[in-house]
């Protein structure tokens, strides 16, 4: 909560739009300075620890049971949704958030097979962040957090708040070595996160001339796909005025 | 009679709304990015050809369906305004040619893969509309591609494609006016660095 409260000083509405002097689809970052510093802390992190975790992993593992490890880490956050959906006011969301996950849980052996969405309960995820969101929380500016990566504050305060909702936390408080097995878990989930990521993001960096700027327009907008979902809005986020464009032909010959 | 008024404005600009996104034909659309896929799975991915003829048929296709052109100015952000005509060209070769070789490379990834489409969006782009699908990438979620395609006349082209939301042209022109900026606007580093990338 404290977490929460700290974040909440850093808001200001995140937007594509901006001022008439910027470009309307950059995506503002008042604290690139920062950030620039944070993302190459986090890549070096990234190439020494989690990359080579990752690759591990995958070397160590078959495709089926890397999904059924990514369908565990993903049940796990059932009950976290089912809670952010009350908040919500999703309540036929919540409901088959929680069924999915009793089900998952029991039948679908602790998570690793979606029993629930093969009879029709499809999954529908929703954080805190999502919950600010449709309580009208600005998102705040882009930030890249040491450890954390890329984020926003609001983006960052779903994530704590999340991590105390979430089953894992609830299970493992009261253990002796409850803290130890809270970080395997958070560090497990977070090697097999990246192996899901390897081959794109080697590409994204090899064709990139500014991984930071990609990852950061990524990010944004991946990021408002979730706040799409729980809108009525028809229009998408990135129905961007093509017209704009002075069009204009260009000789091209090769 | 103020009522009569604004039901009439109402009216009016409604029938322009609509008349506007409806401009373009969402099943002719639809059926366009259909053809593209088929094509690049049947006449590229499955055929039994040297690499050498796929990489041309790969980039015949590319050429036809995408407007680079359109994209590449888009794309450029502020700085297609002030760049030479030099530039621009450059810029645009460039920036086609880099895309052959990533999409190129990547291409076989949809090997045995099939793209389902789901109906279509509209855009509030004149004559332009969203075509949405999803492929089975084989490990977790399908994933959503939604092709952005333009008409003209009787002819459509793709100009953009967002891949689980994610606009290739806008991260493009994020990354891209990013680069120019940090390099005091100067357009021929982001042409060299480009070009570097594409051998």
């Amino acid at each position: 909560m404290v977490a929460l409260i700290c974040g909440m000083t850093f808001l200001t509405p995140f937007t594509l739009k901006a001022s008439q002097q910027q470009d309307v689809y950059e995506i503002q970052d008042p604290y690139e300075g920062f950030n620039r510093v944070m993302f190459k802390f986090n890549e070096k992190l990234d190439k020494y620890i989690l990359i080579p975790a990752a690759e591990g992993y995958r070397a160590i593992t078959t495709p089926y049971a890397r999904e059924r490890v990514r369908n565990f880490f993903s049940n796990m956050k059932e009950p976290v949704s089912a809670v952010n959906q009350i908040l919500q006011g999703e309540f036929k969301n919540s409901g088959i958030s929680l069924s999915r996950f009793v089900i998952n849980s029991t039948l679908g052996l602790a998570g690793t097979h979606d029993v629930a969405g093969a009879w029709g309960l499809k999954k529908n995820q929703d954080g805190f962040d999502e919950t600010l969101a449709k309580w009208g929380v600005p998102s705040g500016s882009y930030l890249v957090l040491p450890f954390v990566g890329p984020t926003t504050p609001r983006a960052f305060a779903g994530t704590i708040a999340d991590g105390f909702i979430s089953p894992v936390y609830w299970v493992t408080e009261d253990h002796e070595d409850g803290a130890y097995a809270y970080v395997a878990y958070v560090g497990a989930k977070a090697v097999v996160d990246r192996e899901a990521l390897l081959d794109y993001t080697r590409d994204l960096e090899k064709n990139s001339v500014d991984y930071y700027a990609t990852m950061k327009a990524a990010y944004i907008q991946n990021k408002q796909k979730n706040y799409h979902n729980s809108s009525d809005n028809n229009t998408v986020s990135y129905d961007f005025d093509f017209e704009e464009v002075e069009y204009e032909e260009v000789i091209y010959t090769e | 009679m103020k009522n009569i008024l604004a039901t009439f404005i109402m009216g009016v600009s409604l029938f322009f709304t609509s008349s506007a996104k409806a401009e373009i034909n969402a099943t002719k659309a639809e059926n366009f990015v259909k053809e593209v896929t088929n094509s690049g799975i049947e006449d590229i991915i499955n055929a039994n050809v040297s690499q050498k003829v796929k990489d041309e048929r790969f980039e015949k296709l590319f050429n036809s369906a995408l407007d680079l052109d359109f994209i590449g100015q888009f794309v450029l952000g502020r700085y297609w305004r002030t760049a030479t005509q030099t530039q621009k060209k450059d810029f645009i070769a460039v920036y086609r040619k880099l895309n052959i070789k990533t999409w190129s490379a990547r291409f076989d990834e949809f090997k045995g893969k099939n793209f389902d489409f789901v109906g279509t969006t509209p855009s509030n782009s004149k004559n332009q509309i969203f075509v949405n699908s999803t492929v089975n990438m084989g490990e977790g979620e399908p994933a959503k591609v939604v092709w952005r395609v333009k008409q003209s006349g009787d002819k459509f082209k793709i100009v953009d494609i967002i891949i689980e939301n994610v606009s290739l042209a806008i991260t493009a022109r994020n990354e891209y006016t990013a680069f120019v900026k940090n390099h005091n606007g100067d357009i021929d580093a982001l042409i060299a660095n480009l070009q570097e990338k594409t051998k």
